[in-house]
């Protein structure tokens, strides 16, 4: 209602102006418009053809790549003193030099060595490497922050810490310090796979049935034995690789939630 | 099929989204007598080399529409700053013609002229 009122306001500019001067007949707004269409799209385009790698794996570089780049989408919208088109070409360079250095770094270990640079081990067999760091210019306190964050207190636990390229540490405990698995105790352990949803959102996903051999037949059954006669009562159904069929309904029967607000607030 | 479709959309949207872009040298072009903007500004320049001001103010009134009528088209495509520019150059333009000043008409048109030259280069 307010974006109503204040866009009403901005627009009355024209309702309101005596005579129709020159170029302030056409529309800012319409034209942001268009470019912003344009940037949109092309930014989820070029974004698409960068890869998984951007999100997944941030290096500093990466990082200023994305706010680059979007600063320029930013400008190609807004920035009506230029034309759409250099701010255009500047993004496609941006992008394309990225998936350059991206293909060469796959083509070629030692370019991906010397963009990339290389992880850095700062603790090995439980001694802090001080030379290494200084290289880095990383400091004490940060390597105890973030061993903390990876939920290590005492540093004597730690066999080797990896500063990796992108700033994450990767910690190797000391042995007799690592959690206790099903293998050290010798006790059989069961295929845990992945789960495939039978059913999303009220409606039954056939070609994950027919991934896992099962019918249409075979889930209504399993349906009613927990007394559902339509999925379109289900709000997720999965089926893991033991076979065991989890399903959650729309209508919970919850009597009582639990609360875990602390302060009174506007829910 | 699907595999086609999924390289042509995007291929399709960026090749529609650069002749957008791009379309503002063609645009700018004259499309029939009464939109020939650069055609017009030569004309009041030589109405107003030979004083000739009734003409000139004619014919500057023409070149007006002319603008208007250009800016519609190329408004997606080209630089606000020098639209703008270009359309105070006009402004000052006929003012000078209504003042009967030869040179201050001339400057303006011929600025008017460098800022058409100028417009999505």
């Amino acid at each position: 209602m307010i974006g109503l009122i204040g866009l009403i306001i901005m627009g009355s500019g024209e309702i309101i102006k005596e005579k129709n001067f020159g170029v302030t007949g056409l529309n800012e707004a319409l034209i942001v418009t268009v470019r912003g269409v344009i940037a949109f799209f092309t930014l989820l385009i070029f974004a698409r053809l960068l890869g998984k790698q951007q999100i997944s794996q941030l290096t500093f570089f990466d990082y200023v790549l994305g706010i680059t780049i979007g600063s320029i989408a930013a400008n190609l919208t807004t920035d009506l003193t230029s034309r759409a088109w250099p701010h255009w070409v500047g993004l496609a360079v941006w992008t394309l030099l990225v998936v350059a250095l991206q293909w060469l770094t796959l083509k070629w270990r030692y370019a991906s060595k010397y963009i990339d640079g290389e992880p850095t081990v700062v603790i090995m067999n439980g001694k802090i490497m001080e030379d290494a760091m200084k290289k880095l210019r990383y400091r004490t306190s940060e390597l105890l922050e973030q061993l903390r964050q990876k939920n290590v207190f005492d540093i004597s636990q730690v066999e080797f810490a990896v500063l990796e390229v992108n700033g994450q540490l990767s910690v190797l405990k000391k042995s007799q310090h690592q959690p206790v698995t099903p293998k050290d105790l010798n006790i059989p352990t069961d295929y845990q796979g992945i789960d495939t949803e039978l059913i999303y959102d009220g409606v039954v996903v056939e070609q994950n049935l027919k991934q896992v051999n099962l019918d249409r037949a075979w889930l209504d059954k399993q349906l009613k034995k927990q007394g559902i006669y339509d999925p379109s009562e289900v709000f997720l159904a999965n089926l893991d690789a033991q076979g065991n069929l989890y399903v959650d309904r729309y209508q919970d029967h919850l009597k009582k939630l639990t609360d875990i607000g602390d302060y009174p607030g506007p829910h | 099929m699907k595999k086609i479709i999924y390289y042509l959309l995007p291929v399709a949207m960026l090749a529609l989204f650069i002749a957008i872009m791009l379309s503002g040298s063609y645009l700018k072009q004259p499309f029939g007598e009464d939109d020939n903007v650069p055609h017009k500004i030569a004309l009041v320049k030589e109405h107003v080399r030979n004083a000739d001001w009734e003409s000139a103010q004619r014919e500057q009134n023409k070149l007006e529409i002319a603008w208007e009528k250009v800016t519609r088209r190329i408004q997606f495509s080209m630089e606000r700053n020098e639209i703008n520019q270009l359309d105070i150059s006009l402004a000052r333009a006929g003012a000078a013609i209504t003042a009967k000043d030869q040179a201050g008409a001339l400057m303006e048109l011929e600025e008017a002229a460098r800022h058409w030259h100028n417009l999505g280069r």
